[in-house]
């Protein structure tokens, strides 16, 4: 079987300038396609920066915009990931990762978790998707696309590899911090990233394509080091951190089947169970939610009820 | 906990000769930070429509490493050094603040601020033109006073030679408060406002900050002999280390006085840091129409449209 030529591009968008970045992105698209690649992975909000706040609205996009028609224009006979802000019919926001093929957009997912602590605020500039799916691909295996932070919940892999994914892709804009010295590349979140990454691969058996962005937004500095992770979780390619570039990948796709006959971890999967436990945990986080409005010392009656019953099955 | 640092390394070195003490829960990977701060900056100035910039360049390790860091972010050549000295200044300021224009081969220039501040509070018997109030001004009046006459040389500089200011601040003085408001803490943007001083210290060594700077004795020098840390009661590693832990480790007091830390000593930073909280945010603004800035209008400082040319 033919290898299947993974383009990285490892850009630094220029925030709020749409077209900017739209034309980098063709440019890219055709650098990629002269090196031969099957499949093109741009970053998270690669097409309009990241620290957007109240620019967010100024930069959206409808996913049948004609600007994204003429970027699956411009990819062709190739598979690309894009990223932008899609705003939906009802006018909400989302931070979004299309698939481009065959001329068109073939898919389009939007975030789910949208980090809103720390140096994040996502959720108020954002609304979250509620769809995660595996999509059917021109490259004969279905793909799992994710971002960012998407991947920092594990259900998330899971469900896409349990839906046929055979090559999960995330999108990122991941923000460098947490320098120290006791970190493998001196940076705490490339780190944690590269942990995740190499677990996710593992455990689902399959490839995984990281695409971070580098540059700068304000006063945070995006650390890049984009990978391809091989379904064995061995690292394939890692790119530099901090620096731009367009990096080509090769895999061969048959390591999926090679691997998953060897590590049949995904065959004994038990989503049934899982769904089974979900759903009695869930019944009772619902039964047994506090009241967070009511005062501490005035508990619902409810919650009182059954906190009751609770301490006698305990006694029990 | 803290161990001896030679130049660049994050381990321990002999003790004799080390060049400064790093706790090594601070110990940074230099190469990366200083990666990133040379991206700052150059990403701050390329943003705003600059290619030059300058600082005021005391003699001290704060300034000597963003000089380093500016020279390599955008060449010494861009680079302008404004040497500000009051009279009673160190002449071993004026001497380090020059060894490094000469090691980098950037422009410099000497502004004395001794008559913009002596023509305010007078000198000796001539009065000055603050008036009374003026005459019997405090240390800390006067050496506020100095901060911000070196602000406003800077940023009068700052036109002629086309150029940014950039912020010398160091996140352990900003935690506690050790600085002028629109005095030294006035610049365009910061490269080094989150490092703390002994990682300050330890990127310095790195990029190769004159040993002669590394091992002195850290001093606003606003007056004669005064040092930062006979004024705060604290050497920088205790106080370094209490702050990392109390604000990026989030330890509780608890925890802390645990850990060792003196319990007196982590009521005065915590209220050090407390009563400090004002000069690290922009002034508040009173809500009153439909979108205020910084509260409910939110833009990047730098989008399409905003650098000057």
């Amino acid at each position: 079987m033919k290898p299947l030529r993974i383009a990285l591009a490892q850009m630094a968008p220029v925030l709020g300038a749409l077209d900017d970045n739209i034309a980098r992105h063709h440019e890219t698209l055709e650098a990629a396609r002269a090196g031969g690649a099957g499949l093109v992975v741009f970053p998270e909000l690669g097409l309009t920066g990241y620290q957007l706040q109240d620019l967010a609205a100024e930069v959206a996009m409808r996913a049948d915009d004609p600007r994204l028609a003429g970027l699956a224009a411009a990819a062709g006979g190739m598979s690309a990931v894009v990223s932008f802000v899609e705003e939906a019919d009802d006018h909400r926001l989302f931070i979004s990762a299309a698939l481009l093929e065959e001329g068109e957009v073939r898919f389009v997912h939007r975030k789910l978790f949208l980090p809103t602590y720390g140096l994040f605020d996502e959720r108020r500039f954002f609304a979250a998707g509620d769809r995660l799916r595996a999509v059917e691909s021109r490259l004969g295996v279905r793909l799992g696309i994710a971002v960012c932070e998407d991947f920092w919940h594990l259900a998330v892999p899971e469900t896409l590899a349990l839906d046929g994914a055979q090559i999960l892709i995330n999108v990122s804009s991941s923000p460098g911090r947490d320098l120290a010295a006791i970190h493998e590349v001196g940076l705490g979140t490339a780190a944690s990233w590269r942990n995740l990454m190499r677990t996710y691969a593992q455990l689902t058996t399959s490839f995984l394509v990281f695409c971070n962005r580098v540059g700068m937004d304000e006063t945070v500095s995006f650390w890049g080091g984009s990978e391809v992770i091989a379904p064995s979780g061995e690292a394939i390619f890692t790119a530099p951190l901090f620096d731009a570039g367009l990096h080509f990948v090769d895999i061969e796709l048959g390591d999926v089947r090679r691997e998953r006959i060897g590590l049949p971890l995904l065959r004994d999967e038990r989503p049934e169970l899982h769904l089974r436990e979900l759903r009695r945990i869930l019944a009772e986080r619902t039964d047994m939610a506090i009241d967070v409005a009511s005062e501490p010392s005035a508990p619902s009656e409810r919650t009182e009820g059954i906190m009751r019953r609770a301490r006698q099955r305990e006694l029990g | 906990m803290a161990s001896d640092a030679g130049p660049g390394s994050g381990g321990p070195a002999a003790a004799q000769g080390a060049l400064f003490e790093l706790p090594e829960e601070l110990a940074i990977d230099t190469d990366v930070a200083r990666r990133v701060m040379v991206g700052f900056i150059r990403n701050q100035l390329h943003q705003a429509g600059f290619g030059r910039a300058l600082i005021g360049l005391s003699g001290g390790i704060d300034s000597a490493l963003v000089a380093f860091l500016v020279a390599e972010a955008i060449g010494p050549e861009e680079l302008l050094c404004v040497m500000m000295p009051y009279k009673t200044s160190s002449a071993e300021s004026v001497r380090d603040a020059r060894l490094v224009v000469e090691k980098l081969g950037c422009q410099s220039e000497t502004v004395e601020i001794t008559r913009i501040v002596d023509g305010y509070f007078g000198d000796g018997d001539v009065p000055g033109d603050g008036g009374k109030s003026a005459r019997g001004a405090s240390q800390l009046r006067r050496g506020n006073f100095m901060a911000r006459a070196r602000m406003c040389v800077l940023y009068d500089r700052s036109v002629p030679w086309s150029g940014l200011v950039v912020g010398t601040g160091n996140k352990t003085e900003a935690l506690i408060g050790y600085t002028t408001l629109f005095g030294d803490s006035a610049c365009a943007f910061n490269p080094i406002g989150d490092l703390y001083k002994s990682q300050v210290r330890q990127v310095a060594a790195a990029i190769g900050v004159p040993e002669a700077i590394i091992r002195k004795a850290p001093s606003a020098d606003l007056w004669p002999g005064q040092t930062d840390e006979v004024e705060a009661g604290f050497t920088y590693p205790e106080l370094d280390r209490l702050l990392f832990w109390m604000i990026d480790k989030r330890r509780s007091d608890e925890e802390l006085i645990v850990m060792g830390f003196n319990e007196a000593a982590i009521a005065r930073v915590k209220r050090l840091v407390a009563v400090s909280e004002f000069k690290r945010q922009v002034p508040p603004v009173a809500k009153l129409g439909p979108r205020t800035t910084g509260v409910d209008y939110l833009y990047p400082r730098r989008r399409p449209g905003s650098a000057r040319r």
